[in-house]
């Protein structure tokens, strides 16, 4: 997120989209109803479902599942027709704001409603109260991600909060509430199929980039894969997996060097909560090996019907490591071990060190913690033979992860707020006594080893000194004439310079701060402040009170997507088969995560409404967690939802003669169907089900408990509701879509 | 210095229904499943406006109704207004059941003297009349916080603070600071820059 939970408390207005944090996120909700008994901030809810947050809002809007960007896009035809944008913040710091104007002049809120379900009038008011209660504060979570336009999704809220000057301000932002501790530390460390740790991505340069940082030659990584070619490519993404395995029933084209996946590694992953369960475990029983390494068994090893080759390794949980998180605001808190490992389990870390030695790569795995940058941008050995764990690994981090601005975040200075974490302000993050200028945790970019974090992302209003800085310049100077980076007078505070600037290289420092560097730091910095290992680039940039990272312009315009503004696009199994033919999906993708994926072939293939007339959308629910097993494991958890149901409107219930407490059958278009049991609820509409994810154990209707290894069975079990979510992917991330699908139901 | 009587209150503007508190009660005091010390209870979910969620527990009545309808005395209110029973003494009658306004007497399934004891309810983790923190009290009552000086469990494990405990002059102080800064921060519903402008 760009701001942080506490900084909700300044917001004016909170508007949430697909998220439920009462639900998901329980402490960090705390903030949103400190905001309202404090402030009266007004808290706007979005949601097929009437969720616990809806439960707390002013004011609710009921949307059809997938609609999120005509919503938005209502939201801005309104605002722009009264001129409630901010004029000065969009010609400064925005670019192609103009053709955002013009496709929002199609959605009136007549359109939307017909689009969306939601009455022009709740449109108004809610836009009203949005665009008059500023700085306003936009949430989002996997309602807008989970969908094959979820990249569109998550590029429309951030518009519509450009649009209204709500971006770089304590109380606005676009915050994304994270689905799992850690998430966006995985993220940072780049667990995705597309990107180097540090979002360097797999060019070239920067293989050789991590090359020189892990101390070990180009060509030795080179020699891993097998040619340098799929260095730079996409591998399988964790929704598509399934597809490169032998034996899966699959029509579409694999790219992976006329080969097939044969092992599958799973640490701390709750594969049984990922859409195409029925295609997971065709994948699971076809491959060669699969190793599961988790505190409790996961349940992949329950689905599989495969009896050789399968190994359940028992991790140990975070109590019994140390090292840092990072949380939800990009900030980092330290970990102390609270007991040693139980039994024979050990932490991922020893899991993963084990397997580098017997796979022969132990050394060159674990150099990189006994390096350290010197003065003048070379690397140099520690003066010690082994490593200490986890601090030579934080440290490591620090040195390398450049991009985002980890430098600053050494174990020692983590440590220091962690154990002071009383000195610093709730709501700000600010720190007193030695940590005065600090924020807890160093949210980052945090530039050096003296920054004190940057609390909210592209805020012009403070120093970069003191966590200020514009948008970032990552996509060149200027795009058909226009300039992409900040206007005149749209700069961080203090800034020797009063305009947008490019970022920082060795080649443009000179000209661009307008100072002269002499010949040994000339020879010291490396090319530009990602790749400077003499950190000279970025101390001159912080001097010049100038961001290394540029002063841009925010893009409206994604020239390199298939969608250059955000467009709807229905879902691929809309339950409007009319506006699935006016916003019809993407052409189907060849080669996206090594699988061709479709779209519009699977949309326009039939009339699924008329099967499948209902709504499904999935769901988590309070007391439980991913894929849900350790939760399922607690007796009392268990207690609470002891069994796989399925939320249905007793109107849609009454017309299949299902009663309360029945058994029913959900059917899917893939041909699958789950047997779970009724819970009437007035939280849906008649013309929907919801579903939560966390169930496991059952398949189809047969009980497959009885694969659970003696003493491991948890005290609940159930369907998956993944078993019948329904095909689609996003067209840049590979999400799968499983917040927008179709189901029948029927009595069992 | 004098104390008033200790209370819980759940402000239900904050209540989100988590369960964490229920959860943490029956962890922390290994009770058998079944045996709800704490509930949470949602009222009119799914209904704009009116849906609402409050946590319930013994309430720790100054005249305690189950203490007066109780046959064999079992019951008895310390000092500090909490209210206890002995199992011992306790024959699993169920009038205090009827007697109670808020459904907190709780009866194990496995017969009348199962692993809780005849009669189980929230002790606002005070344990029971025998040694404190002994092995016996743990057993049959559940933890002793308050003999160690902690907060009771629930309210220590509450997300959203919504769940109170401690005397009833603290509760009412923190219920009145949550009060009295309504309103005092960026959205104002009153005052002079709302009314007149900056």
């Amino acid at each position: 997120m760009t701001n942080s939970l506490g900084d909700m408390q300044k917001s004016k207005a909170i508007i949430i989209f697909g998220s439920n944090p009462a639900v998901n996120h329980p402490v960090g909700f705390q903030h949103l109803l400190k905001a309202k008994e404090r402030n009266n901030t007004q808290i706007i809810v979005i949601d097929p479902r009437f969720t616990k947050t809806a439960a707390k809002a002013d004011i609710y809007a009921q949307i059809r599942p997938g609609t999120d960007i005509p919503f938005m896009y209502g939201m801005l035809n309104i605002i722009f027709a009264n001129g409630w944008e901010d004029k000065e913040y969009i010609n400064a710091r925005i670019f192609g704001m103009d053709k955002i104007r013009e496709e929002a002049k199609k959605w009136t809120p007549e359109v939307v409603a017909d689009v969306t379900g939601v009455p022009a009038e709740k449109l108004i008011q809610i836009t009203n109260i949005y665009a008059k209660n500023r700085p306003g504060s936009l949430i989002w979570a996997m309602g807008l991600t989970q969908h094959s336009i979820g990249t569109s999704n998550t590029r429309m809220a951030p518009i519509l909060q450009l649009a209204l000057g709500n971006m770089g301000r304590a109380g606005g932002g676009t915050n994304i509430l994270r689905g799992h501790d850690n998430v966006q530390g995985a993220t940072d460390m780049g667990c995705l199929a597309d990107s180097l740790p540090g979002y360097y991505g797999l060019a070239e340069g920067s293989w050789k980039y991590f090359a020189k940082q892990w101390g070990v030659d180009y060509e030795y990584l080179v020699s891993q894969f097998k040619d340098a070619s799929w260095m730079t490519k996409n591998g399988f993404s964790l929704a598509r997996w399934w597809a490169g395995v032998q034996n899966v029933k699959n029509d579409e084209k694999i790219e992976n060097a006329g080969t097939h996946l044969k092992a599958l590694v799973v640490m701390g992953n709750g594969i049984t909560s990922v859409a195409q369960q029925a295609k997971i475990k065709e994948g699971l029983d076809n491959l060669d090996l699969l190793v599961l390494a988790d505190p409790f068994v996961n349940e992949a090893a329950i689905l599989t019907d495969k009896k050789d080759n399968v190994f359940i390794l028992p991790a140990a949980t975070q109590f019994e490591t140390s090292g840092y998180c990072v949380a939800t605001n990009r900030s980092a808190q330290w970990r102390y071990k609270v007991i040693e490992p139980l039994y024979e389990s050990k932490p991922d870390q020893d899991i993963m060190f084990e397997l580098a030695k017997r796979l022969g790569f132990y050394e060159q795995y674990t150099k990189a913690m006994l390096m350290v940058e010197t003065p003048d941008g070379k690397l140099a050995m520690k003066d010690k033979k082994t490593f200490t764990w986890p601090e030579d690994a934080t440290d490591e981090i620090a040195r390398i992860i450049k991009t985002i601005g980890l430098t600053g975040w050494t174990a020692e200075r983590i440590k220091k707020h962690t154990d002071n974490w009383h000195m610093f302000d709730e709501v700000s993050g600010a720190g007193m006594g030695p940590m005065k200028g600090e924020y807890y945790g160093f949210p980052w970019p945090c530039w050096t080893k003296t920054h004190g974090g940057s609390p909210n992302l592209y805020d012009t209003s403070i120093s970069v000194k003191e966590g200020g800085m514009g948008f970032r310049n990552n996509f060149g100077l200027e795009k058909d004439g226009v300039n992409l980076l900040a206007e005149k007078g749209s700069f961080p505070k203090g800034s020797k310079i009063e305009t947008g600037y490019p970022e920082i290289t060795k080649a443009n420092i000179e000209a661009v701060l307008g100072i002269t560097l002499t010949e040994e730091e000339k020879a010291a910095c490396g090319a530009n402040w990602k790749v400077d290992n003499s950190g000279i680039l970025v101390q001159k940039a912080l001097e010049a009170g100038v961001c290394p990272y540029g002063n841009a312009k925010a893009r409206a315009i994604v020239w390199n997507f298939p969608d250059h503004i955000p467009m709807h696009r229905e879902p691929l199994h809309s339950p409007r088969t009319d506006l699935a033919q006016k916003y019809p999906a993407y052409p189907d993708k060849a080669n996206h995560f090594r699988v061709m994926t479709k779209y519009i072939s699977i949309q326009s293939a039939k009339d699924y409404a008329k099967e499948f007339p209902i709504n499904m959308v999935t769901g988590r629910l309070v007391t439980m967690n991913g894929a849900g097993i350790e939760n399922r494991a607690s007796k009392y958890i268990a207690a609470l939802t002891p069994e796989m149901f399925c939320n249905v409107h007793p109107d849609l219930a009454l017309k299949h003669g299902i009663r309360n407490g029945d058994m029913m059958w959900i059917h899917s278009p893939e041909g699958t169907k789950i047997k779970v049991k009724a819970k009437y609820s007035l939280t849906v509409l008649p013309d929907m089900v919801f579903m939560p994810f966390h169930f496991a154990g059952h398949f189809q209707g047969a009980d497959r408990t009885g694969n659970f290894p003696a003493g491991t069975k948890p005290y609940a079990s159930g369907e998956s509701v993944n078993t019948v979510t329904n095909y689609g992917y996003d067209i840049i991330t590979q999400i799968p879509e499983t917040k927008g699908g179709l189901c029948r139901i029927e009595k069992a | 210095m004098e104390y008033a009587r200790m209370k819980f209150y759940c402000d239900e503007a904050r209540c989100i229904e988590c369960d964490g508190c229920s959860i943490a009660c029956a962890e922390a005091h290994e009770l058998p499943v079944g045996i709800s010390r704490r509930k949470v209870v949602t009222i009119n979910e799914g209904i704009p406006g009116k849906e609402f969620s409050t946590s319930i527990a013994c309430m720790h009545c100054t005249d305690a109704p189950c203490e007066q309808v109780c046959p064999v005395d079992c019951f008895y209110i310390r000092e500090d207004g909490i209210v206890l029973h002995d199992k011992d003494k306790c024959i699993g009658c169920g009038y205090c059941l009827y007697a109670c306004p808020f459904g907190a007497p709780q009866f194990p399934r496995d017969g009348a003297f199962g692993a809780k004891g005849a009669m189980d309810k929230c002790t606002m983790c005070a344990g029971g009349p025998l040694e404190t923190n002994s092995k016996e009290e743990r057993h049959l009552y559940g933890q002793n916080r308050i003999a160690e000086g902690k907060v009771p469990v629930c309210a220590a494990m509450c997300a959203t603070k919504a769940l109170l405990v401690g005397d009833a002059e603290s509760i009412s102080n923190i219920y009145r600071a949550r009060v009295s800064a309504r309103g005092k921060g960026a959205n104002s519903p009153y005052g002079w820059d709302r009314a007149y402008t900056k």
